[in-house]
């Protein structure tokens, strides 16, 4: 066995030793050869032979030095590693030797291997990095699919997604149904329960609003986390009335509030105004089960939640069997199938539904879907598959053609060194010795473009993550470098060039050495042997039509988003949230506390106007209920709902919407007066046609949420005026029809977003507003403070990424595609040296060859142009959802890409076309 | 001591110097010049070893790690390479000098094979 050992490390070992010690190697080869000719002399001496003929026999006897030495350093195993340094060497020196060919080949791999190793980073992470706990692939998540009209479940706090075929799914379900499920359950490990949701928190003094997991006691011992300090949250935490008021905090909140100091265990922080214990830190890279990008902040017992979190009707949701809302995970169970485990488990829910819940003749049970919990619940998926998938095709192009540009310039290198190969050959040099020449210098640069890859993907890591932040809201979301991305992009990439570096050098230590010496002198002709050149230089032509294209549709978008007039002054615009907790402010306090809010605000100086309303608009949010105007009888099968929108007195002055019938909200509206509320110019069209609609009743909320009963509004609400239309929840729906209520004659809003028109900085006058709101309240944070111009541009943001990246790839291509054209012309020109000479002594114009060349070249350009307008007419259609105010086939954007592509590829054939005109037939003909 | 080759002297057979440098090795370490010596001297004078591959095969042999190598004072006080067996040289020499050994055998049949 150690024999065996010995056996296998012997060579490397003594390779490693010779190559490490190279000098001492050399040194003691001399003085071994060098002792071996003393002794031998001395012993011929000793036999009487003269001392200067004695030497002069052992030199002969021990034949050449140098060649012994040679044949010694082979023996180790030397030879190759000699030869490929003197080819590293050799390959070095030409690279040095035309600087602008290497930093063009290197340079445009760099960016392609930079860019593909960031976006597929990103797309890793958004779309396959898993949990960071123990054996994240064995977690379920239960989650339920039911019709869209008829399920039985009416109270949705959580994700609620449309299927098609008229079924939704979601993966929340209510407390009680959760813990009947996970007392029957035997398919799973045992079942565990959590909520993500954001709180009030004041730590060490300073209000501050929070991400929070809510979570059943057997969540960190089913996860299998272990904290990093302290202890995690313990069955016997999670018991009723919240005996245990406990948290474990994130690593991140860990080093923002406490700088990572110990003493953090013990410590209390107040979440909503209830004071909790701190008990325990959690291992960084934990991100809690909802997601993998950010980990909640304060990990707290579900017991908690009626104090922490009390809800509107029953404090508690621990036994409302009607609120959906928790989310569901296991573990699979050895030996259990998912689908058995699914069926089992959609018998039990169907049961519990039936049990807890009352579930009329015409609707129908939630049937239980079983979903890969991995990711946690993987929102993700639906906002950004398809957009990385978009991203990742298109860089994927870009790494196509800088592959093509390398293999292009390669063969033209390659043919350029036609005669040197034959010379070499003459001289007596290997093919293989040849071949592996050209490999090393392949190779060469292949890892300069590689290390410069390297460091823009690395450098560039982060690029992604910080176009999708944004300028109120914290982000943890970090792309981690990934090895095997590059490893993979590098790979393709190198191999490219490797290929397409040997494929000429083969051709060349192939070649008869007589042709290759002879061939230069013959060019008089064109040859097809620069078809694949030209083929390669279409291909990048064509490449780079569609990229332009793409680019040029997203920048159309852009365009056309930032010019939408969303029916309101945006500038000088400051948006601030306020949640007041419900335990703190029940129903009606909370609305003294934004009226008090309102003035202390109003009377800041620098604030021109101000306003609360319950949506920000372009925030993706969007409140809906039902609109029943008088005499119009409710029906339930009938759509009602309009978008609403429940605002201060202020808010039409403050947004400056114009109210072009009737009159605003003003002081004479309170808490006791009438009712009143204020349509837009749709609402009014949809609704009230022909009609004058102000003066006009309607109710909202006849039925309640069930979509059963006849719940009255005993109040009537007059419309007392029509406002201008503005834009709702984003930049790309046409505003919507929309009426608007006064938050003072509501019985409940909670939280409203303070709206507020000033001329300072928002940096000067935010510090000013969080006094004063901290002055009623030092509990009360002000959160989400951004302008409303802010919060367009976070709107926009996909499609500023999209604009950005698309328009740098599509740039990059142009560059590659002017590179290969010139690259290829030049060349073209370079071989046909003679026949233009011919041409011209013959009585050519110059002019008719500089229109010969530039002829040529639109041909191979206009053919590189078709087929890209064709690919990129096949594949628009599928971002046609990611666009904006113009269709996949926008012929302006296609006329300009394609016309963009021409002149890039005439201006950069112009250069070589000139050089062609100028030849001079003489020195042209004596040319070889 | 070292003459030109005699009439008479045996050229080595390919692939044999190897074996034969294990041998003299494993009388005792030796330097390149002595591992010479010790070969011609045991053949009676009667084999001839080209001296340019003497030295590559003992870098091979090294290289293998059937030999081991150590500066040292020669006899006449000169700094001179010993090379010595390693334990791996000693199983290889036993499986060559067998393997050898059947080879002779066999050929040795064969030559002496008489017409029936």
């Amino acid at each position: 066995m150690s024999s065996f050992f010995a056996r296998v490390v012997a060579r490397p070992r003594s390779w490693m030793r010779a190559v490490v010690g190279r000098n001492r190697l050399e040194a003691e080869m001399e003085a071994e050869l060098a002792c071996h000719l003393e002794q031998l002399t001395d012993d011929l001496v000793r036999a009487g032979v003269a001392p200067d003929e004695a030497a002069r026999r052992a030199r002969i006897a021990l034949g050449a030095l140098t060649a012994t030495k040679e044949e010694m350093r082979a023996s180790l195993g030397l030879r190759w590693w000699d030869e490929f340094w003197a080819d590293l060497r050799y390959a070095w020196r030409l690279l040095r030797k035309s600087p602008g060919f290497t930093l063009i080949a290197a340079a445009s791999l760099a960016l392609a291997i930079g860019a593909n190793t960031t976006i597929f980073s990103v797309a890793k992470q958004l779309l396959y990095e898993r949990l960071a706990v123990p054996h994240a692939e064995n977690l379920r998540l239960l989650a339920w699919t039911g019709t869209e009209d008829h399920v039985a479940v009416h109270h949705i706090w959580g994700d609620y997604d449309l299927l098609p075929g008229g079924r939704v799914t979601s993966s929340v379900f209510s407390y009680p149904a959760f813990e009947q499920l996970r007392a029957q359950n035997r398919v799973l490990g045992d079942l565990f329960a959590f909520k993500t949701t954001g709180m009030n928190a004041t730590i060490r003094g300073v209000a501050q609003r929070v991400q929070t997991e809510m979570v059943s006691g057997n969540y960190y011992a089913e996860l299998g986390v272990q904290t990093q300090l302290g202890r995690p949250i313990q069955p016997s935490d999670d018991q009723a009335g919240g005996q245990s008021p406990v948290a474990v905090i994130s690593d991140g909140l860990w080093t923002r509030e406490f700088g990572r100091a110990t003493s953090v265990i013990g410590q209390t922080i107040k979440l909503n105004d209830i004071s909790l214990t701190i008990v325990g830190v959690n291992p960084k890279g934990f991100t809690g089960a909802k997601n993998v990008q950010q980990s909640p902040d304060v990990f707290l017992p579900m017991a908690m939640q009626p104090l922490v979190f009390p809800h509107t009707d029953s404090a508690s949701l621990l036994n409302d069997t009607k609120e959906w809302w928790v989310n569901v995970m296991g573990r699979v169970r050895p030996g259990v199938s998912d689908a058995t485990a699914q069926s089992e488990l959609d018998g039990q829910l169907g049961a519990t539904v039936r049990g807890t819940m009352p579930v009329r003749p015409n609707e129908d049970l939630p049937r239980m879907d079983l979903r890969d919990g991995s990711r946690g619940l993987f929102v993700q998926k639906q906002m950004f598959a398809k957009p990385m998938a978009v991203l990742m095709t298109l860089v994927g192009f870009v790494l196509l053609l800088a592959c093509a540009n390398i293999a292009n310039l390669m063969l033209a290198r390659g043919s350029q060194r036609q005669k040197e190969m034959s010379v070499r050959l003459a001289l007596g040099a290997g093919r293989a010795r040849i071949l592996r020449q050209m490999l090393v210098e392949s190779l060469l640069l292949a890892a300069l473009g590689g290390a410069g890859g390297l460091l823009a993907g690395y450098l560039g890591r982060n690029a992604i993550p910080k176009m999708t932040e944004n300028a109120w809201e914290r982000t943890e979301f970090q792309v981690h470098f990934d090895w095997r991305v590059f490893a993979f992009t590098a790979g393709v990439s190198i191999l490219t060039g490797l290929l397409f570096g040997l494929a000429p050098a083969f051709a060349a230590s192939r070649a008869e050495v007589s042709h290759g010496l002879k061939e230069a002198a013959q060019t008089t002709t064109r040859r097809r042997k620069g078809m694949s050149g030209k083929a390669l230089v279409g291909f990048q032509i064509a490449m780079s039509t569609l990229l332009v294209i793409g680019a040029g549709l997203f920048l159309r978008t852009f365009a056309g988003l930032n010019s939408i007039d969303v029916g309101f002054r945006t500038d000088h615009l400051l948006l601030a949230e306020v949640n007041p907790p419900e335990g703190q402010y029940p129903p009606g306090k909370d609305i003294e506390l934004h009226q008090q809010l309102e003035r202390a605000l109003a009377a800041v100086p620098g604030v021109e106007s101000e306003a609360p309303a319950f949506g920000a608009y372009i925030s993706d949010e969007i409140n809906v209920t039902d609109f029943l105007p008088e005499g119009v009888a409710y029906d339930r099968n009938k759509k009602q709902g309009e978008d609403y929108n429940t605002v201060g007195n202020r808010f039409f002055e403050t947004l400056g919407i114009p109210i072009v019938a009737g009159r605003a909200f003003g002081e004479q509206d309170t808490r006791s007066s009438q009712k009143v509320g204020i349509i837009n110019q749709s609402l009014a069209r949809s609704r009230f046609p022909g009609q004058n609609p102000v003066g006009k009743k309607f109710v909202t909320s006849r039925h309640d949420s069930d979509g059963h009963g006849g719940k009255l509004a005993e109040d009537w609400i007059q419309i007392v005026g029509v406002c201008g239309d503005t834009r709702y929840a984003n930049l790309r729906d046409d505003p919507p029809p929309q009426f608007f209520l006064l938050y003072v004659q509501q019985k409940q809003v909670e939280s409203l977003t303070y709206e507020i028109r000033t001329r300072m900085e928002p940096a000067a006058i935010v510090p000013v507003l969080r006094r004063v709101i901290q002055q009623i309240n030092p509990d009360l944070p002000l959160v989400n403070v951004r302008t409303q111009n802010q919060q367009i541009n976070a709107a926009m943001q996909q499609e500023r990424i999209f604009v950005t990246l698309t328009s740098g790839f599509g740039l990059l291509a142009l560059a590659l595609a002017a590179v290969g054209i010139y690259g290829i012309m030049a060349y073209s020109v370079a071989q046909r040296t003679n026949e233009i000479g011919i041409r011209l002594a013959l009585g050519a114009q110059p002019a008719q060859v500089r229109g010969m060349i530039l002829l040529e070249t639109t041909w191979l350009a206009g053919a590189g142009i078709v087929a890209g307008v064709a690919v990129a007419l096949l594949l628009t259609r599928l971002v046609k959802s990611m666009l904006y105010g113009i269709q996949p086939y926008d012929p302006l954007t296609l006329s300009a890409g394609v016309g963009l592509l021409l002149t890039v590829a005439l201006a950069s054939s112009w250069l070589p076309a000139r050089r062609a005109a100028g030849v001079q037939p003489m020195k042209a003909l004596r040319h070889e | 001591m070292v003459q030109a080759k005699q009439d008479g002297q045996l050229d080595l057979l390919q692939g044999t110097l190897d074996l034969l440098i294990l041998k003299a090795v494993s009388l005792g370490p030796l330097h390149g010049y002595g591992v010479l010596l010790r070969i011609q001297q045991i053949s009676g004078q009667e084999l001839v070893i080209q001296q340019g591959s003497l030295y590559p095969a003992l870098y091979r042999l090294e290289h293998q790690g059937a030999i081991a190598s150590e500066w040292g004072e020669s006899e006449n006080n000169r700094r001179a390479k010993y090379y010595k067996l390693t334990e791996l040289g000693r199983e290889r020499l036993g499986e060559e000098t067998e393997k050898w050994q059947r080879m002779a055998g066999v050929i040795g049949v064969i030559l002496s094979a008489t017409a029936e």
